[in-house]
């Protein structure tokens, strides 16, 4: 019945508050240091690239007092997306794909390269997913949404409205854990009317069609509240127009330090990893 | 100067043909408690929502602090003095840490950012949540979110607080303290419009307004509206305090507590029995009750639900895991009623989820209608609709267009088809008090509100469960709504089905067979409704029922032998033994008095 618990496996997003000295950062530094993680990680060839970016970030993670278990289990969600990237590489053939064939299966050929690409991409969606998951286990959803204003604000001069931006955002986030919430009450309510859900049914039919007596409630339900939130901003006043802020961050001369070191990093590491040698020859 | 008046306010929802308010006129004061009362769907949520330019005025005049909400150049200067507090505490919340969302309002009006400070660190004192400032707001309790919509009014610093049953979902501790800080914040001088189904805090108010199908029907004070004849049509009833009280006068004219908490009720009545010459023996002075037993009878063969030491731990082996459960044993006999009661979080739901198999115990076992649903080759969809449930809000989960198809989801999942299917769909929703005839074709979304939760009690009732799981099946209905749910749980029991209902409140719980009483996932007290509410001390953070409180008030005095009333007519009844007088064979009338 784990499958009713739909928070379960849903890491990448969660806030993990263990008032780490990498929680104390300002949320621009964050932004950065999530910037110069996740370039290297999409720019690295070989896997082991992506793998030592991937490590680098668990590294961060326990300094950020954050468990290095925690965020490899956000990878299980991602597992049948990956599973399906990989049998594409494997069914269908690159051109001019001259490496050597491992496995001969009837009309399918495995070869080296359709395999080191399968890894690349697996590597880097493992590394990617677990700066992200860094990020959100150390940026809470406030942060998120002011480091959005802060690095919009300076564009607002050229009328972009950097507040609304970032509340959006904001409450797209807020929405994550309503809708989780509501998703679980109606699949509950309908499973005790005899859908199936928790029967441990695998007809993938009669899976599809349980779905569709919450998906439009849950339609509904969405719709409800984001109307009874939008009541509630504007009873206290919200008109999308100027306003200020509450919250502010004050930056020390080591945490600007920080901030340069990490761009400096970045652009670094993405011409290690873009260049590092692959073992597999110049296909990889 | 009146600081809200409202003239010949009518209003229609687009699409709707009547009107939702029809042609309201009122004035209140600066620093009156006005009270809003009426049925689902009466037009009071609108009312609010007109004074705060939430909803379109069709015609008539509203100015709020001399303020038109109708006038796009007035409307924020209205709404910074203006705080609106809705029924659902999460919906309200914009920014996830506590002093951020407080902040909303001021950072709106463009304050600098030491005011706002200011403000923020005012609102979150008064409102008692100081000590919360840098949590995530969605970690707090119902209680605390809705004090924190409080505060995020109060920063505003507004002369106008308009609760819009913002009491419906928080339980009665949480409850108390919301209402106790709006009164202070009225006594300081805020003006306080109060929508509410709940009677007992219409006594808080220094007036009342009950609107019935858009019209203003009544205005004036609760003691007022209370005496009158027809509240039911109105679909409104009286406090249990002044039901008792009333009764009591029909037979004993001179009977009138001072006030309306259960200990004015036995000072009148000790008063009355020493005029009259019934020398009440001295206070007891073996006052105290024993303390809640929470032995739980071996369970029988044939019980409908045994949860034996079961433990839930959700979201187990993760960042977020949280017990639900801690060691819960209860057990449902065949036929009983039992209801389960304590406070938001205590385990209520989970406990009842593991009475149809949506939750396994995390440790412990349980048992549902004989079978165990851990055990290999049990059909879980077969068990929980026998062992149906109905979940929290369950209209939220209503998705066919029409009401007929929706009812026919449960069976038709059953493998039920034409006659028997449609026989089934029709006595279901006879149960709930929806002819078929009528509503089968009508469209789910044009319902009333009270009408969707009938519409889903119909669905599961349309299983055939043997065993019904109702979790909360009374929040948020108006009395009269309440009243016909509490009715069908009665009659559901009569019929020789097991019913375990969960609720917060104590008043309902008396009208189950038995009683379990949850707090943080363990069951504290346990028995049928008289031991729990009148034969032990109630544990920690529960209060007993109005009625229940003053009889084992009135045995205290020594006026009474033992404490007995669970209801207002009980209480009554004993008062009067009290008195020497005879209980009269009839329920006095509304607005009827006795003769002298």
């Amino acid at each position: 019945m784990k499958d009713l618990e739909f928070f379960r496996n849903a890491t990448l997003g969660q806030y993990v508050d263990s008032h780490s000295r990498v929680h104390a950062l300002a949320p621009l530094t964050k932004y950065l240091g999530l910037f110069a993680l996740a370039a290297p990680a999409l720019a690295s060839r070989p896997a082991y690239a992506a793998l030592a970016v991937m490590a680098l970030g668990l590294l961060v993670a326990l300094a950020a007092k954050v468990r290095p278990a925690f965020l490899l289990r956000g990878l299980k969600p991602a597992l049948p997306a990956l599973a399906l990237i990989m049998a594409l590489q494997v069914l269908l053939s690159w051109p001019g794909d001259e490496s050597a064939v491992l496995l001969r299966l009837g009309p399918i050929d495995v070869t080296l390269a359709e395999l080191a690409n399968s890894a690349r991409i697996a590597a880097r969606l493992a590394a990617l997913m677990v700066t992200l998951g860094l990020f959100t286990a150390t940026a809470s959803e406030s942060q998120i949404v002011h480091g959005i204003e802060d690095i919009l604000s300076p564009l607002s001069r050229l009328g972009i409205p950097a507040h609304r931006l970032a509340l959006v955002v904001g409450i797209a986030f807020r929405f994550i854990p309503i809708l989780a919430g509501e998703a679980e009450l109606i699949v509950k309510a309908q499973a005790s009317r005899g859908a199936d859900f928790g029967s441990g049914t695998r007809n993938p039919v009669r899976r599809v069609k349980a779905w569709l007596p919450v998906l439009v409630p849950l339609m509904l339900r969405a719709l409800e509240r984001s109307e009874s939130l939008v009541e509630a901003m504007e009873a206290r006043g919200y008109s999308g127009g100027l306003r200020s802020r509450l919250a502010s961050y004050p930056v020390g001369s080591g945490e600007k330090a920080l901030r340069a070191g990490l761009v400096l990093f970045a652009v670094v590491s993405v011409i290690l990893v873009s260049r590092a040698p692959s073992p597999f020859g110049t296909w990889l | 100067m009146a600081f809200v008046d409202v003239r010949g306010l009518f209003h229609r929802y687009p699409g709707s043909p009547v009107h939702s308010l029809s042609d309201v006129s009122f004035q209140v004061q600066p620093g009156e408690y006005l009270a809003v009362l009426g049925a689902n769907g009466s037009g009071k949520s609108t009312l609010v929502r007109c004074l705060d330019g939430l909803a379109e005025i069709e015609s008539g005049t509203v100015l709020v602090g001399g303020l038109d909400p109708m006038n796009a150049e007035q409307l924020a200067d209205l709404r910074s003095r203006v705080g609106l507090v809705f029924q659902s505490p999460a919906d309200q919340l914009v920014a996830s840490v506590v002093e951020e969302d407080c902040a909303f309002g001021p950072e709106n009006l463009g304050l600098p950012r030491e005011e706002i400070a200011r403000r923020v660190a005012s609102a979150l004192e008064a409102a008692g949540l100081q000590a919360e400032r840098s949590r995530p707001a969605w970690a707090l309790s119902a209680g605390q979110q809705q004090r924190l919509a409080v505060a995020g009014a109060l920063a505003l610093e507004p002369e106008l607080l308009l609760l819009d049953e913002a009491t419906a979902m928080i339980d009665p501790p949480g409850r108390t303290g919301f209402l106790d800080l709006i009164g202070r914040l009225n006594s300081d001088g805020t003006t306080v419009i109060h929508v509410t189904h709940s009677m007992e805090e219409v006594l808080r108010a220094g007036r009342a307004l009950v609107l019935h199908e858009g019209r203003l029907v009544f205005d004036g004070t609760p003691a007022d509206l209370f005496e009158r004849p027809g509240l039911e049509s109105w679909s409104l009833s009286r406090p249990a305090s002044l039901e008792a009280a009333r009764r009591v006068r029909f037979a004993f004219p001179g009977f009138r507590p001072a006030g309306h908490a259960p200990e004015d009720f036995r000072d009148e009545l000790s008063r009355l029995a020493r005029a009259s010459g019934k020398v009440p023996a001295s206070p007891r002075t073996d006052v105290s009750l024993p303390a809640p037993a929470v032995s739980v009878d071996p369970p029988r063969e044939d019980d409908a639900l045994v949860l034996d030491k079961v433990a839930h731990e959700y979201l187990g082996g993760t960042e977020l895991s949280r017990l639900a459960l801690d060691g819960v044993s209860l057990r449902v006999g065949k036929g009983e009623l039992v209801a389960l009661v304590g406070a938001t979080g205590s385990g209520k739901s989970s406990a009842l989820q593991h009475g149809n198999a949506l939750l396994a115990p995390s440790s412990g076992s349980a048992r549902v209608l004989g079978l165990d649903p851990a055990a290999k080759g049990v059909d879980l969809k077969a068990l929980r609709s026998r062992a149906a449930l109905a979940v929290q809000r369950p209209e939220t989960a209503l998705f066919e267009t029409c009401v007929g198809d929706d009812v026919a989801f449960g069976p038709r999942n059953q493998g039920l088809r034409g006659r028997a299917l449609v026989e089934r769909v029709r006595s279901a929703m006879a149960r709930v008090n929806l002819p078929y005839a009528d509503f089968r074709d009508r469209p789910v979304r044009a319902l009333s509100g009270g009408e969707k939760r009938r519409a889903a009690m119909a669905g599961v009732l349309a299983l055939d469960p043997e065993l019904l799981l109702l979790d909360e099946p009374c929040a948020g209905l108006d009395p009269a709504g309440r009243e016909s749910a509490l009715a069908l749980q009665a009659a559901l029991s009569s019929d020789g089905r097991t019913v375990a209902v969960s609720t917060h409140s104590m008043e309902d719980a008396t009208r189950a067979d038995r009683v379990y009483v949850l707090e943080r996932g363990r069951v504290v007290a346990e028995g049928s409704s008289a031991e729990v509410f009148l034969g032990t001390e109630p544990p920690p953070g529960l209060e007993r029922p109005w009625a229940a409180e003053a009889s084992v008030l009135m045995w205290r005095a020594g006026l009474t032998d033992a404490p007995t009333a669970l209801d207002a007519a009980a209480l009554a009844d004993e008062a009067l033994a009290v008195l020497g007088v005879a209980p009269p064979g009839g329920v006095p009338r509304g607005g009827l008095e006795a003769a002298p």
